[in-house]
């Protein structure tokens, strides 16, 4: 392993294409994991497992549970109950431990606002372990790989929200670590921003780096995550690769259906006897079809259909929608 | 006593205090002009002034001439002004910006942020202290020894107020409570610490409360340097200081952890 950290975050030229035991071992592996604030509990048993080397994305919306999660790994919050471990490290018996290996990127940038990009860098490393000397060299390599050496000096007032989050993420990137942790990378950023996020996040995956990430953007998971599971009020609802999870929940295409008010029923009826499933979106009224094929929609009269590749959004707008039609 | 400190103390990694303490350090690297004004301008302004216009009024006390008499309470107050900022508005900002969280993130406990801040707390007081006393010295208000002496007392001034601003940084749901640190505590603290007459003026049952007021002893502490008269009441003083922070701090590192680790 020596050799494989020394290699991985070399230049950004050199890249590390190959790194021994990708997609074999299991660097994080939570078993049942609880958290209970109160009377709340917002994690509620989640089990999961991120190999060495793949992006592992948790996706849901607020209030799923997935920076409690996130901060479970991270060892920033105790376990209320269940077994963590990373790389190795039992999580709930020492957190600490844990933040060595780890690179934790918050919700909250929390940039030094009193101190440039570069002095964030260097003394972040400097209290991780690193040297002062180890830590001035690695902040400039660092700048330098993620393409930030102009805004080396720039005070972090003056950065934008997208360089501001670059600049986080840089900064967990300081110690080297063989797991980056990032809760919502992209949150509150503009398109050029999360480009700029995105790319970076896509260095770090070609230098082997094992990401766990949490996210409620589909789109965002669909393109970064190698597996990812869908949370939904503490709990995981479904876990796969992207191309599965649309495929095995909410088939190859679904059909969306405009509809005038007064017809709303009418179609919402014929929809249902014909045994598809669907669910309303102002004035659109998406279908798709249990067995994964393209819902048959050419009995239905008098409306406009169109038909479009299922995405990650039919997935979690499938299942969260079930389960609450359910409740 | 020995042994529940060392077992308290012990997994404290040192790093995370040093690195804590170079971050602060790096920022008045950066920040010295205006910090001038801090440090050095604002405490001389008010040795001068109180120094030199008061003392024009008033005859010798307690043996010193009046400026002398206030020197050591002027760098005590400002080590306590400098080290109660720090740990209290300025911590509570570094919780608000996500700050501390960052530097958790690193394998930091929530005790050793706490002895972070406070170490810087302490040079600051002590910064402070040496500014404010060189000018003293240059005019004859105190000596080289006792200066160093004050210093000392300054650090513990900065130990014990660092580790009560932490309480309240901890504990302020916003600045308007924050705020009530100067309001309520430091400022009247100041005006009753002996910094400028001595406590035995105050009408009688004012005395003792003035005593048990945190910056007393350390004044008196500091002034026993500068009379170069050091009695058994000033060990007291510094073990009260001690005692004290000793109980101040796990309680101010208890109320960072509840505030940072949910």
């Amino acid at each position: 392993m020596a050799t494989d950290d020394a290699n991985r975050y070399g230049k950004a030229s050199t890249k590390v294409t190959s790194v021994s035991g990708r997609g074999e071992e299991s660097v994080i592996h939570a078993s049942s994991i609880a958290k209970r604030f109160g009377d709340v509990l917002a994690v509620d048993g989640v089990s999961f497992e991120v190999r060495r080397g793949e992006t592992y994305g948790l996706l849901g919306p607020n209030g799923a549970g997935k920076t409690t999660t996130m901060r479970m790994v991270s060892g920033l919050s105790p376990l209320t109950a269940g077994e963590l471990t990373v790389a190795g490290i039992d999580v709930s018996r020492n957190g600490r431990e844990v933040r060595n290996v780890l690179g934790v990127v918050t919700q909250q940038d929390g940039l030094d606002t009193d101190l440039n990009s570069r002095d964030n860098l260097i003394t972040y490393g400097f209290i991780a372990g690193l040297s002062r000397a180890q830590a001035e060299q690695r902040a400039d390599a660092v700048l330098m790989y993620f393409d930030l050496t102009d805004k080396a000096k720039e005070e972090i007032d003056n950065l934008s929200g997208g360089m501001k989050r670059r600049l986080a993420i840089a900064r967990a990137f300081m110690t080297k670590p063989q797991v980056i942790v990032l809760d919502e990378p992209t949150t509150g950023l503009d398109p050029q921003g999360r480009n700029g996020v995105w790319q970076e996040l896509e260095t770090m995956k070609q230098a082997g780096v094992t990401i766990l990430m949490s996210t409620h953007y589909m789109d965002e998971a669909a393109a970064l995550c190698d597996r990812l599971a869908i949370m939904h009020h503490g709990k995981i609802l479904t876990e796969g690769t992207p191309d599965q999870l649309v495929v095995r929940h909410a088939g190859s295409e679904v059909a969306q259906v405009r509809v005038s008010n007064g017809a709303r029923q009418d179609v919402m009826d014929w929809i249902g006897r014909a045994g598809f499933d669907y669910r309303e979106a102002g004035a659109i009224i998406t279908v798709s079809a249990h067995n994964g094929a393209r819902p048959d929609l050419s009995g239905l009269e008098g409306v406009r259909v169109t038909y479009r590749q299922s995405n990650l959004e039919d997935v979690f707008l499938s299942m969260a929608g079930r389960k609450l039609t359910d409740e | 006593m020995v042994a529940v400190h060392s077992e308290y103390f012990a997994g404290v990694r040192l790093r995370s205090i040093a690195g804590i303490w170079f971050r602060h350090a790096l920022v008045l690297k950066h920040t010295w002009l205006p910090s001038i004004t801090w440090y050095f301008v604002e405490p001389f302004v008010a040795l001068m002034a109180i120094g030199l216009g008061i003392g024009a009024l008033v005859d010798d006390v307690d043996g010193l001439q009046y400026a002398q008499f206030v020197t050591p309470g002027i760098i005590a107050g400002s080590a306590m002004f400098h080290a109660i900022f720090e740990c209290s508005w300025g911590a509570f900002f570094r919780i608000q910006k996500g700050m501390y969280e960052t530097t958790m993130t690193a394998p930091v406990s929530t005790r050793e942020l706490a002895m972070g801040d406070i170490s810087w707390a302490m040079s600051r007081a002590v910064i402070t202290g040496f500014c404010i006393g060189t000018v003293a010295a240059i005019l004859g208000w105190i000596d080289t020894i006792s200066g160093v002496g004050v210093l000392l007392a300054a650090a513990l001034i900065g130990m014990q107020f660092g580790a009560l601003g932490l309480i309240f940084a901890a504990l302020s749901p916003n600045v308007h409570i924050l705020s009530l640190t100067f309001t309520v505590v430091a400022t009247p603290l100041y005006f009753f610490s002996g910094a400028f007459f001595p406590i035995s003026v105050l009408p009688d049952w004012i005395e003792p409360i003035a005593w048990a007021a945190p910056l007393t002893p350390s004044v008196h502490l500091a002034r026993g340097f500068v009379t170069g008269d050091l009695v058994m009441s000033h060990l007291f003083s510094a073990l009260y200081v001690l005692a004290l922070t000793a109980v101040l701090f796990p309680i101010a590192a208890a109320l960072l952890h509840r505030r940072l680790v949910k």
